[in-house]
């Protein structure tokens, strides 16, 4: 996917804005967050974790998601977030 | 301007969280703490542990667990084991196996979803989360009690019967299980209490000597040098020794009247700052108790308040009373009454718990009576006695 495709969404850019504050959370709990449904939420997870950004992890039926530490698009996104977020302090 | 200066040289040495890096009179115990659990330190995932403490409020248990935990913790670390210490209080999750696991699980994962799963699945899901991370615990469970009595056997047989369902894998989570007494176990069913019961460490009850060494040590840790006299830690040993030798009250105690000390800009903390900060804890006595009292109880009583009122000292000796009294009397112009009768008034006195006695150590003068107030202030007692006395309520 093109980076312009994996950004385009709103959602998705919202997803990684959660993850990169609360560092991991579980699909229902980022759909509460974004306000839209489970299988919206479940779509953009599948493409963030089809392009190495987020990962997941199981526990019974509970899957909880974060940056893939592994990835460097994940670092590069969340270095990107943190520099947007700084600057807006200032 | 005048400087202020506190008494307190590190007043979260006080604090109730804090565990001081030496714990008189329970080095036994800790001892037998680590003997129960070094199997950790050379083969953690070959077994696991369980341990029951018990002892009356104040007498060291979660002091104890916790000292040990980190204690231990350090040394695993440094052998290159992980081991995690939880101390949770049973109580503060309202006795709930699901609501004590979820806080465990959130140790390792801190946004862990809180619906949607058992607490069966709960406690699964933990040693999975051991087993990835390759990790060890040892879970206290302080307040034990509150756990058997909303969940029973079921939810304690589950935790200790663990490894059974995970044959041939690590074993990862040993338990310290924290109570006052044993008899709740009585409720669990035999199985359960067998897996309980073979490793137990009571605690006995802190003597006074033992108290004013506790003291002593967080007098050192929390105070400037030569702010709280010998008198005063006396004062306060002999109020903890008196509600089931509670250590922990002692030391909310030494703080409360340090706090005085600063509020008043004293310098040291006096027996006096002890008495307020005992009749600030417990339920301050009752007015109508001393409006019960006879005109000569009342003036014996004033003599005992101004006595520590104007003085530093926490005991007073019958005969330093008797004079106190005898110049109350005068000012209120009534004949003293004898020896034998002031006896009388302070054993009621001493029996309705408005003061306290107690026999001092034997001298080559032999042993007599000392007199203390332990949990109002002298103030307020004198303040109380003279309105009463002047009204002529008497």
């Amino acid at each position: 996917m093109n980076i312009e495709d994996v950004f385009s969404s709103k959602l998705r850019v919202k997803i990684l804005k959660i993850l990169a504050q609360v560092g991991e959370l579980n699909v229902s709990e980022i759909a509460r967050r974004l306000g839209v449904n489970y299988k919206t939420t479940n779509k953009h997870l599948k493409i963030l974790e089809d392009e190495g950004i987020v990962q997941h992890k199981v526990f019974g039926r509970i899957r909880l998601y974060r940056f893939n530490e592994r990835s460097p698009k994940a670092r590069a996104v969340q270095n990107f977030m943190e520099a947007w977020e700084h600057a807006n302090k200032q | 301007m005048p400087q202020y200066r506190s008494v307190f040289k590190d007043e979260t040495k006080l604090d109730i969280n804090y565990v001081p890096y030496r714990l008189p009179h329970r080095d036994k115990e800790l001892r037998l703490l680590m003997e129960f659990f070094s199997f950790i330190l050379q083969f953690p995932e070959k077994m696991t542990q369980r341990v029951m403490i018990t002892g009356d409020v104040g007498t060291g248990k979660t002091v104890l667990s916790q000292r040990f935990g980190a204690d231990i913790t350090r040394e695993a670390n440094k052998r290159g084991i992980s081991l995690r210490y939880v101390h949770v209080n049973c109580r503060e999750y309202r006795g709930n196996l699901f609501l004590i696991l979820h806080h465990v699980v959130s140790i390792f994962h801190p946004n862990f979803p809180r619906r949607g799963y058992s607490a069966e699945e709960l406690l699964r899901i933990l040693l999975q989360i051991l087993d990835e991370e390759n990790t060890y615990v040892i879970l206290t469970l302080d307040e034990f009690e509150s756990l058997v009595e909303r969940e029973g056997s079921e939810a304690v047989y589950k935790l200790t019967r663990l490894q059974e369902i995970r044959a041939n894998k690590p074993q990862r989570l040993s338990l310290i299980c924290i109570l006052r007494n044993l008899k709740i176990i009585e409720r669990l069913d035999p199985s359960t209490k067998s897996t309980l019961q073979s490793n137990i460490i009571s605690l006995e009850k802190y003597s006074k000597q033992q108290l004013m060494d506790i003291l002593n040590d967080r007098v050192s840790l929390a105070f400037n040098p030569l702010t709280v006299p010998e008198d005063t830690v006396s004062l306060i040993a002999e109020l903890a020794f008196s509600e089931s030798g509670n250590a922990r009250l002692g030391i909310e105690l030494l703080w409360r009247a340090g706090k005085y000390a600063d509020t008043e800009d004293l310098g040291i903390v006096t027996p006096e700052c002890v008495r307020k900060a005992a009749s600030s804890i417990y339920a301050v006595m009752r007015k109508s108790d001393l409006a019960f009292l006879n005109v000569h109880e009342k003036l014996f009583l004033l003599g005992v308040a101004r006595f520590f009122k104007g003085s530093q000292k926490a005991y007073a000796s019958l005969a330093e009373i008797e004079r106190a009294y005898a110049v109350v009397c005068e000012e209120f112009d009534i004949q003293p009454h004898s020896h034998t009768q002031l006896w009388k008034y302070l054993q009621r006195l001493s029996t309705m718990g408005i003061v306290q006695k107690k026999v001092s150590a034997t001298g080559s003068r032999g042993r007599s009576t000392l007199i203390y107030l332990p949990r109002i202030s002298a103030y307020e007692l004198e303040k109380e006695l003279s309105m009463l006395l002047e009204k002529g309520e008497a």
